[in-house]
């Protein structure tokens, strides 16, 4: 996140300063693809390039604070992902909460993990391994750093249902890393 | 009832909302929390670490399609364009080329030119940038081979004249501005403008229509408003302004019934 200086470096964007852009777009990318490569990872690479392309088409008119920006980054992220999947499989579409864990990062292997600690790759791997719903409801909340109402919002579930997700994805993944036996 | 035992799961308790709230704030947990729990914050800590591998390529693909939206040149960099742009034209059918490029419709007056455009578009070219009217256009495309600039049929001023007259009205300062020195610069000085563009033969002879005349408003800081010419004096009329059904199909004539 930017933080106090967001509004300026909005505006300067807006204004067509590429400096600007690029800190928004340095600050944006990272979570951008670490969110995309968990609840689509065989097209996220090409869905955050468009994401971009569509962001800055709007760009000038988006008016809004950090929190209403990362929303509609994310919001059009995710739009894009659902198209794309769409697009790519001609076979029937799975609700999210059904799209299979085999097609995810697998788990990584536990004594790696131990010696390592927990790196990037190794959370987003281990998140790969939860239910989709959960899953990006806990990488919208804490990678995008947006809150539940905004949340619910943009997958559109209840507030509750949000929390609910929230609360079983973060107790299955202590379970998860527990039976790997990571302990910290 | 048989126990089926799941190798390794591990249940683990409730997350009481302030373990919760602090899990997906990233700030430490609660004391007392259970163990269980710090590798789970561990786990978010670290999706939420500084960019790692190739989470900053693409930059430079988002930066191109940034500057062709928004993207503001550089002074410098605009201030050398300008006079490599100007400095090989030498005739003034490459200097109307520039007018009407520096107007932001160079693809189109190209276009509009070559005659291949669709007719109301290319209508629409004819009354602003002098290109040949729609029909003309359409029976000269094929008995001339290769498609040229502004000037393949009509005097070289034409274009230029337009592109000026069409700048005042519609452009920004810096469009006029160009528009007017590109002009100037064909007629032998900015005096010399209005005489210049009054001689003008439109290259569409056959049919008349108002040319846009500068020759009013020689300067570049004249008056924009309530000069009307280079307009077209008449518009295509909609075929269907005349002929008019006799009927009209009811469906619409009892508003708001639910059908």
């Amino acid at each position: 996140m930017i933080g106090d200086g967001f509004a300026a470096v909005l505006a300067a964007a807006q204004r067509g300063s590429e400096d600007a852009f690029s800190q928004l777009w340095r600050d944006g990318n990272p979570p951008l693809l670490r969110y995309l490569r968990v609840i689509a990872s065989d097209v996220a690479e090409d869905v955050a390039a468009d994401t971009w392309v569509q962001v800055v088409r709007g760009l000038a008119g988006f008016r809004g604070d950090e929190q209403a920006w990362r929303a509609w980054l994310f919001t059009t992220a995710r739009r894009r992902s659902i198209d794309e999947g769409r697009r790519r499989s001609r076979r029937p579409t799975a609700p999210l909460e059904e799209v299979a864990a085999g097609q995810l990062p697998t788990a990584p292997d536990a004594a790696e993990t131990v010696l390592e600690r927990l790196g990037t790759r190794t959370a987003m791997a281990w998140l790969a391994e939860l239910p989709s719903i959960q899953a990006e409801v806990i990488l919208l909340r804490v990678v995008a750093g947006l809150d539940t109402e905004t949340v619910a919002q943009l997958t559109g579930r209840s507030p509750g249902a949000v929390r609910v997700a929230a609360h079983r994805g973060l107790r299955r993944l202590a379970e998860l890393l527990s039976e790997a036996g990571v302990t910290l | 009832m048989p126990n089926f035992p799941w190798p390794g799961r591990r249940d683990v308790s409730a997350i009481s909302d302030t373990s919760l709230s602090a899990l997906l704030a990233g700030a430490e947990l609660p004391t007392g929390s259970p163990p269980e729990l710090r590798p789970v914050a561990e786990a978010l800590a670290a999706l939420t670490a500084a960019p790692i591998g190739d989470e900053l390529t693409g930059e430079v693909e988002a930066l191109a399609a940034f500057r062709e939206r928004l993207g503001v040149p550089s002074p410098t960099r605009r201030a050398r364009r300008r006079p490599t742009l100007l400095s090989p034209l030498r005739s003034a059918r490459a200097a109307a080329a520039a007018a009407v490029a520096a107007l932001g419709i160079g693809g189109f007056a190209t276009a509009a030119f070559a005659g291949a455009l669709p007719a109301p578009v290319q209508q629409f070219a004819h009354h602003t940038i002098g290109a040949p009217a729609a029909h003309d256009a359409a029976a000269r495309a094929h008995d001339r081979p290769s498609p040229v600039g502004p000037n393949a049929t009509g005097h070289p001023a034409y274009g230029l004249c337009n592109a000026w007259a069409h700048a005042k009205e519609h452009g920004t300062a810096m469009q006029k501005a160009v528009a007017f020195r590109n002009l100037a610069r064909a007629a032998g000085g900015a005096g010399n403008v209005a005489a210049y563009c009054s001689t003008v033969p439109h290259p569409g002879a056959s049919h008349s229509h108002p040319a846009g005349k500068p020759s009013s408003h020689p300067t570049p800081h004249g008056n924009d408003n309530g000069n009307g010419n280079g307009k077209p004096s008449t518009h295509p009329t909609p075929p269907h302004s005349t002929g008019k059904p006799s009927t009209h199909p009811t469906s619409h004539g009892n508003g708001n019934g639910g059908s």
